[in-house]
C-alpha cells in the first residue's frame, strides 16, 4: 500500500470507529436523561421552582387567601427592626453555641474511651447511639417530664438535696440550659460514631514511635490524635452548626407550655408566622436570613480551615 | 514497672467509672419513661417521685389508643416510611448510576447544581412546597407527605461515590454482551451496592419515621397525620395523664429501636460513610 492510500484507509477506520463511538454515546447520553430523569424532574419542581419562588415571594405581603402584594425589601427591611425575629435569633444562636461545642468535646472524649479494648464497649456503643434514632418529638416528650418544677425526678433529687428546684422550662435561662443537655444526650452518639471511625484509621505505628521516644499519653493525644483528627473534627463543626441553627421539633415540644413559647427558635418563627399569622412573605424572608446565617458560618469555617486543619 | 502497671490499673477502674455515670446518664431517660408509662395515675403526683410504680398498670398502653387515633397514626407513618424510603433509594441509585457511569452533556453541570441544594436548609422551601402542595389538591393527602420528600440529593452523592468505586469492567462487558444500561444498573451495579444501599435506606428510614416539620405543614386532618405530629399535639391537650403520654411516646420510638439492634451495622456504616467521603 501506498502511503497516501494507507492515510485514507486509516481516515476511513477512524472515522467509522468515530461514528461507532457517536451512536454508543448519544444512546448513552439518552438513557443517562432517562435515568436521571425522575430525580431532575423532582429535584426541579420541589427545589429550583420553589426557591425562585420563594425569591419571589419574599418581595410580597401574602395572606394566602388574596392575592400577593408587591412590597419589595420591606419584608428585608422588617427583618432589622423586629424584636421577635431578634428574640428568636438570639435563642438559636444561645443554644447553638455550647451545643456545637460541648458535643464535639464529649463526643470525642467518648470515642477516645472506647477506642480502648474497654470490657462493655459495644454495649455503650449501642446506648450512647441510641438517642440519635429516638424521635426527637418523643424525646422532648420524655425530658420535659423529667424536668417537670413540681413531681419530674430532677426537682425531685434537687429537692432531697436541699437545694432549690427551679422551674426549668419557663424561665428562657434556664431552658437553654435544660434544651443544651437534651440536645448533648440526642447528639453526642453521631459525631461519637464518626469520631471512632476517624480514630481508627489512625496508623498504630505513630503510637508506637511516639512509645518508644517516651511520650506520655497528653504528649500523643496532642501531637498524634488531635492534629490526625482536624478534618474529622472540622466536618463535625460544619455539619453541627448547620443542624443546630435549624433546631425546632425538640426545642418547640419542650418548651411550649400552655400556648406560649418560652424558647422561640427561628424555624420555629418561620412556621409561626407562615402557618399561624399567615404572613408567607415575611416568613420566606426569615427563611432567607437563616440560609444567609448557614452559609456565612460555613464560609468562615472554611476560611479558617486552613490554619488549623491538617490534611495528611 | 510495678508502679506503672499499678497506675494503668487505676486509669481503666478510673475510665469503668467515667463511662458507667455516663452510661447511667443515657440510659437514666428510657428507664424513666418504662416506668412512668406503667405508672397509675397517683403515683405521677408525688413530689418525691419514685422509679418503681406502686403497681404496673399496663392500660396505659391500650388508653393511648381512646385518646386519639393512634393505630391510624402508625399505619400513616408505616406507609409514608416505607414508600418514602423505597421512593428515595430507588430514585437517587438511578441518578447515581447515570452520573458515575454515562456520559451525557450536562451531566456535571447537573451533578454540581444538585449537591449545591444540599446546602439549602428544607426551611427555606417549605412555604412554596406548601403551596405547590395546595395547587395539586395534595394536602391531607399521602401523596402530599411522601412525594416532595424522596428526592434526596444526598442519596445521589453517597451513592455516586459509591458506584464510582466499582470497576468499569463490569459495566464495560455487560454493554457488550448487548445489555442496556437500565440492564446493568438493575442486574449488576444494585446487587454490588447491597451494603451501600442498605445504609443510606437505613439513614432515609430513620429520618423518614422522626420527620417532623413537613408532616406538621400538609397534614391538618387527624386521620392523615403521623406518630410524630400526633406526639406533639397530644401534649397541646387538656388531658394531663402524663404515663399516657410517655406510653405514646414509647410506641412511637420502641419500632425503630428494634430495627436498630437488626441492622446495628448497615447503619453505623452509612454513618461513618456519610461522615467521612
Amino acid at each position: 500500500m501506498r502511503p497516501a492510500e494507507l492515510a485514507t484507509h486509516d481516515h476511513a477506520r477512524h472515522r467509522s470507529r468515530l461514528f461507532g463511538l457517536n451512536r454508543q454515546a448519544r444512546n448513552d447520553a439518552k438513557w443517562g436523561y432517562l435515568l436521571i430523569a425522575p430525580m431532575m424532574i423532582g429535584f426541579s419542581i420541589f427545589f429550583l421552582i420553589a426557591l425562585g419562588a420563594s425569591l419571589v415571594l419574599s418581595l410580597t405581603s401574602w395572606d394566602m387567601l388574596s392575592s400577593p402584594v408587591w412590597v419589595g425589601l420591606d419584608n428585608y427591611r422588617k427583618l432589622f427592626h423586629d424584636p421577635e425575629f431578634r428574640t428568636t435569633l438570639r435563642n438559636t444562636v444561645a443554644i447553638a453555641v455550647p451545643n456545637v461545642i460541648f458535643r464535639l468535646i464529649f463526643s470525642l472524649a467518648l470515642a477516645m474511651a472506647l477506642n480502648t479494648n474497654i470490657r462493655f464497649r459495644s454495649f455503650y456503643r449501642v446506648l450512647f447511639f441510641m438517642p440519635v434514632l429516638t424521635m426527637p418529638v418523643a424525646i422532648a416528650t420524655v425530658w420535659k417530664w423529667l424536668y417537670d418544677p413540681a413531681f419530674g425526678p430532677i426537682n425531685g433529687l434537687l429537692g432531697q438535696l436541699g437545694l432549690p428546684r427551679p422551674e426549668w422550662l419557663a424561665n428562657p435561662k434556664t431552658a437553654v440550659i435544660a434544651v443544651v443537655v437534651v440536645l448533648l444526650w440526642s447528639g453526642v452518639g453521631y459525631d461519637m460514631v464518626i469520631f471512632l471511625a476517624g480514630l481508627q484509621a489512625i496508623p498504630r505505628d505513630y503510637y508506637d514511635a511516639a512509645e518508644i521516644d517516651g511520650a506520655s499519653a497528653w504528649q500523643k493525644f496532642r501531637d498524634i490524635t488531635l492534629p490526625l483528627l482536624t478534618p474529622t473534627t472540622f466536618f463535625l463543626s460544619v455539619i453541627g452548626v448547620i443542624f443546630s441553627l435549624q433546631v425546632f421539633d425538640l426545642v418547640y415540644v419542650m418548651t411550649r407550655l400552655d400556648q406560649t413559647n418560652t424558647l422561640p427558635t427561628v424555624v420555629y418563627y418561620i412556621y409561626e408566622e407562615g402557618f399561624r399569622n399567615f404572613r408567607m412573605g415575611y416568613a420566606i424572608t426569615v427563611a432567607w436570613a437563616l440560609l444567609a446565617m448557614i452559609l456565612v458560618f460555613t464560609f468562615f469555617q472554611f476560611r479558617l480551615q486552613r490554619r488549623w486543619v491538617y490534611y495528611s | 514497672m510495678k508502679r506503672r502497671s499499678t497506675r494503668h490499673k487505676l486509669t481503666r477502674i478510673g475510665l469503668h467509672i467515667v463511662l458507667m455515670s455516663v452510661g447511667l446518664f443515657f440510659m437514666f431517660p428510657f428507664i424513666w419513661s418504662i416506668s412512668t408509662s406503667l405508672k397509675p395515675l397517683s403515683d405521677l403526683f408525688s413530689v418525691e417521685p419514685k422509679l418503681i410504680p406502686s403497681e404496673i398498670r399496663w392500660e396505659n398502653y391500650s388508653d393511648v389508643f381512646d385518646i386519639a387515633p393512634f393505630l391510624q397514626f402508625y399505619a400513616n407513618t408505616i406507609i409514608v416510611t416505607i414508600a418514602r424510603t423505597f421512593g428515595q433509594v430507588f430514585i437517587a441509585s438511578l441518578a447515581a448510576f447515570a452520573f458515575s457511569q454515562l456520559r451525557f452533556p450536562g451531566r456535571d453541570v447537573m451533578f454540581f447544581i444538585l449537591l449545591a441544594g444540599l446546602m439549602v436548609p428544607d426551611q427555606v422551601l417549605i412555604v412554596p412546597r406548601f403551596i405547590i402542595m395546595r395547587e395539586f389538591g395534595w394536602l391531607n393527602t399521602y401523596q402530599g407527605l411522601i412525594i416532595p420528600l424522596i428526592f434526596s440529593s444526598f442519596g445521589v452523592f453517597l451513592l455516586r461515590q459509591f458506584f464510582l468505586g466499582i470497576p468499569k469492567e463490569f459495566h464495560e462487558a455487560a454493554r457488550l454482551e448487548g445489555a442496556n444500561p437500565f440492564q446493568v444498573y438493575w442486574d449488576i451495579y444494585l446487587p454490588l451496592a447491597r451494603p451501600a444501599l442498605a445504609a443510606f435506606g437505613f439513614l432515609a428510614l430513620l429520618f423518614s419515621w422522626n420527620e417532623f416539620l413537613w408532616a406538621l405543614t400538609v397534614t391538618t386532618d387527624s386521620d392523615m397525620q403521623v406518630l410524630s405530629v400526633g406526639l406533639a399535639l397530644l401534649q397541646g391537650q387538656h388531658f394531663t395523664n402524663n404515663a399516657i403520654l410517655l406510653a405514646a411516646a414509647n410506641m412511637a420510638t420502641f419500632p425503630l429501636l428494634i430495627a436498630f439492634l437488626f441492622f446495628q451495622k448497615q447503619l453505623v456504616e452509612g454513618i461513618t460513610l456519610s461522615g467521612l467521603k
